[in-house]
């Protein structure tokens, strides 16, 4: 079968990408809510602030330790698994990457040992001050992915000249066209992977024994923020499908699960894309209010999944993963802003909180993290089978890899990720059920 | 000899597109000495936990602790800079290397997440986080031996060259284990001293052997390599490299031999010799291919990105080169300054 390799090739790469691209997210929205936690502590002394640190700490170190682990997996990828693709965006892709892994060096050499083993070294200032740059790092790494893959989908800036993309204007790559919303999706949807995270964690907790002042002041911080990045969501989440719609008609009727171009321009909410027979199964559309978020043609007709005919994507993928991803976004979007209103002795206070309304948090401490990984799948699945958007398909850069090569590879990645994943769920158990202990390296470098 | 070259590519020296290409192969040269040396006797340790005791597992992974954080970054700058900076070769490279390329990452990223986990995880869990970390050392020398044994034959792909880079593989892991032995010796007192030196003594001789094939294969299976030593000046250079390297392997094993009879002194020295072995043996290969990334069908400039791109990429290798260096100066001097006691763990530490 000619089209095993190139599947395999798809589950191991995405599944990799989705991995660091998780974790990476998990580490970058703690080390923000940790700063908050470290300057809040810092102005109001207050011991709650620092317990907080001190127990989120712990937690941002694993989630660091499973992204830094995953880059160079997924780097290597990009040769052994796409061999062709750096032949062609090499020139674009060459600096991104390199600048990704200067900005992760950079951080972690210089702040991230004093900011995990060095609190007790250094003044109070320099401790905080190593936070932020850890945090700010983190930030500036996540920027140069998202513009690496934003590019890919609307690639600006660059010529193609003799089958190879030459620079012309780094700013118009760096900030291509889908940049800004990508960008705000992945930071809300990272701090609401985190937020529902803490919620989730506090609340069980709370629901075993007294909650101390550590936990109340993460669980009030992580609902604000939750309520906050939920409602941002939906603006943000709104102007990235028009986006799509602009830049990747594909895409676009893809997540609308529209098929007929000539069809009365429609917005499936539910239903199934039957592939087979290109058509919908027991849709519920929005009619003509979801038009917006179709693209057109040069002369106004809508796109339909039809035009392109032998280049979709994996419809039925794309829409279920969008519709999950939108589904859980409006669940916490519900649960955070219940979570303001809910009615307890002080606002946002923990200890108050009623056991049913906390064991609705608890089922929701994955919410978040779901969501990340499902709209990365809209992103990634959602523009294949192309890899630069409408110029370089998959299959041309794929490597002359053995089909058992792939599937030894696959297999191997697989159990890795497993095990790694199993471990950080029963180290978050663990220190959830008993704290957290003091961590030193021998030796003590920083 | 780089006027002729230069001459030769219809250039000249001062042209970037000349000589950007060289300074990354330069750098990249730098990184995987780094990498071969620092990183090496990590994962000479990391495998050597496999035969020590229980109860000197956990100090010995402590012993890796302070370097650990600049030693796992040399191979994923490499790994980076490549990428960067030869962006036209990393993929008809990379796609013959499957299989090596995957064996490593997996160790690679096996270990760096083991090492931070085991700090992290309960004591009673320990143990598996240091067998994880003996695999991933194990993944990551046999990967990184295969990734050679492909390389010096050329990546021709017929069943006697994948047993050869099987071989190269299991090789590098006692060249790991060396290297990681003649570190211990360095570095701790006692049994666990005597211990490594026993142990180094079991790998040199496949370490030898190793080193052999590879160089005798690399000119076997690449005839312009072949060619390109055989003159009279190459011959008496190959000859003092040779005399060297054997001079090297005899006095490493003399002197782990007396540590072994517990004789005292000369500890640092078999781990210096250790590296000059590794370092002749990268210079050797470099040399044997150079210019080429592909042995007579890519040369550096043909791999090397569009001299804008590279320039972006220096430009950010000159500006983070001084930051690390200065911010891991003072990390350091704050670390091994006056107290030198362990602080006893405490809020926050």
């Amino acid at each position: 079968m000619d089209l095993l390799p190139l599947l395999l090739a798809r589950v191991q790469f995405v599944g990799s990408f989705s991995f660091m691209a998780l974790f990476m997210a998990l580490a970058l929205a703690l080390s923000w809510m940790l700063l908050y936690f470290k300057l809040r502590a810092r102005w109001s002394g207050a011991p709650g602030w620092t317990a907080a640190y001190r127990f989120w700490v712990r937690i941002f170190a694993l989630c660091f330790a499973l992204a830094l682990g995953s880059v160079l997996p997924l780097l290597l990828q990009f040769g052994t698994i796409w061999s062709g693709l750096l032949d062609k965006i090499g020139n674009v892709a060459g600096p991104l990457v390199g600048f990704g892994v200067l900005t992760v060096f950079v951080l972690k050499s210089c702040f991230l040992g004093v900011m995990l083993f060095g609190q007790r070294r250094v003044s109070d200032l320099a401790h905080t001050l190593s936070v932020f740059m850890v945090a700010l790092g983190q930030l500036l790494a996540m920027g140069w992915l998202v513009s690496l893959h934003t590019w890919m989908q609307t690639p600006d800036g660059a010529t193609l000249v003799d089958g190879r993309y030459e620079v012309y204007d780094w700013f118009a790559v760096v900030f291509n066209p889908s940049f800004g919303y990508a960008m705000g999706l992945t930071l809300l949807g990272a701090a609401l992977a985190v937020a529902f995270l803490i919620l989730g964690v506090t609340a069980l907790q709370a629901l075993r024994r007294p909650v101390d002042e550590g936990e109340r002041c993460a669980f009030k911080t992580a609902a604000i923020v939750a309520a906050l990045a939920s409602a941002l969501q939906v603006p943000v989440a709104m102007g990235a499908a028009d986006q799509v719609a602009l830049y990747q008609p594909a895409k676009a009727a893809a997540l609308a699960g529209y098929w007929q171009s000539g069809a009365q321009p429609s917005w499936a909410v539910v239903g199934w894309p039957d592939e087979a027979r290109q058509r919908m199964l027991g849709e519920w559309t929005l009619g003509g209010q979801g038009a917006r978020w179709l693209g057109r043609d040069g002369s106004g007709n809508y796109l339909g999944l039809d035009k392109f005919s032998g280049m979709q994507p994996p419809v039925a993928l794309v829409f279920w993963a969008a519709r999950v991803a939108a589904a859980l976004g409006g669940l916490m979007l519900l649960a955070s802003w219940l979570t303001l209103l809910h009615p307890t002795s002080r606002w946002l206070d923990l200890a108050t909180m009623k056991r049913g309304w906390l064991r609705v948090l608890v089922g929701l401490m994955g919410a978040g993290v779901l969501a990340v990984v499902a709209s990365w799948w809209v992103s990634l699945l959602g523009q294949q089978p192309f890899v630069v958007s409408k110029v370089i398909t998959q299959s041309e850069i794929l490597s002359p890899v053995s089909v058992w090569e792939l599937a030894c590879g696959l297999a191997g990645y697989a159990a890795l990720y497993a095990v790694l994943l199993a471990a950080f769920v029963g180290m978050v158990r663990h220190a959830t059920r008993y704290g957290v202990v003091p961590v030193r390296k021998a030796g003590g470098a920083a | 000899m780089i006027e002729t070259l230069a001459a030769a590519l219809g250039t000249n020296v001062g042209n970037p597109a000349f000589w950007m290409p060289l300074v990354f192969m330069g750098l990249l040269l730098l990184l995987i000495a780094a990498g071969l040396v620092l990183d090496g006797f990590d994962i000479g340790v990391g495998l050597l936990l496999g035969v020590a005791p229980a109860e000197e597992r956990g100090r010995m992974m402590g012993l890796l602790s302070p370097w650990r954080d600049a030693n796992e970054f040399w191979p994923l700058l490499g790994v980076a800079l490549f990428c960067a900076a030869f962006p036209f070769a990393w993929g008809t490279i990379l796609s013959k290397l499957y299989g090596p390329m995957t064996l490593m990452a997996l160790g690679m990223m096996l270990r760096s997440v083991s090492f931070e986990f085991r700090l992290r995880a309960r004591t009673d869990k320990k143990p598996r986080w240091i067998f994880g970390f003996w695999l991933g050392s194990l993944l990551a020398a046999l990967g990184q031996g295969m990734v050679l044994g492909r390389v010096v034959t050329g990546y021709q792909s017929d069943a006697g060259y994948g047993w050869f880079s099987v071989f190269v593989g299991l090789c590098a892991v006692a060249a790991y284990v060396l290297l990681g032995a003649c570190w211990l010796v360095m570095r701790v007192d006692g049994e666990l001293q005597r211990r490594a030196a026993y142990w180094g003594r079991q790998a040199i001789r496949w370490v030898a052997v190793g080193m052999v094939a590879v160089a005798v294969t690399l000119g076997l299976a690449n005839a312009s390599i072949f060619y390109k030593w055989s003159n009279d000046a190459h011959l008496g250079a190959a000859a003092v490299v040779w005399v060297v390297m054997l001079l090297c392997f005899v006095a490493t094993e003399v002197l782990l031999a007396r540590v072994a009879r517990r004789e005292a002194g000369g500890y640092a020295t078999p781990f210096m010799l250790c590296v000059v072995l590794f370092l002749l043996m990268l210079v050797g290969l470099a040399y044997s291919f150079f210019p080429y990334l592909i042995l007579d069908d890519m040369t550096v400039w043909d791999g090397a990105g569009a001299p804008e791109a590279m320039r972006l990429v220096l430009s950010g290798a000159i500006i983070a080169v001084p930051v690390v260096l200065v911010f891991n100066v003072l990390a350091y001097r704050s670390v091994f300054g006056k107290e030198r006691r362990v602080p006893p763990p405490g809020p926050g530490a």
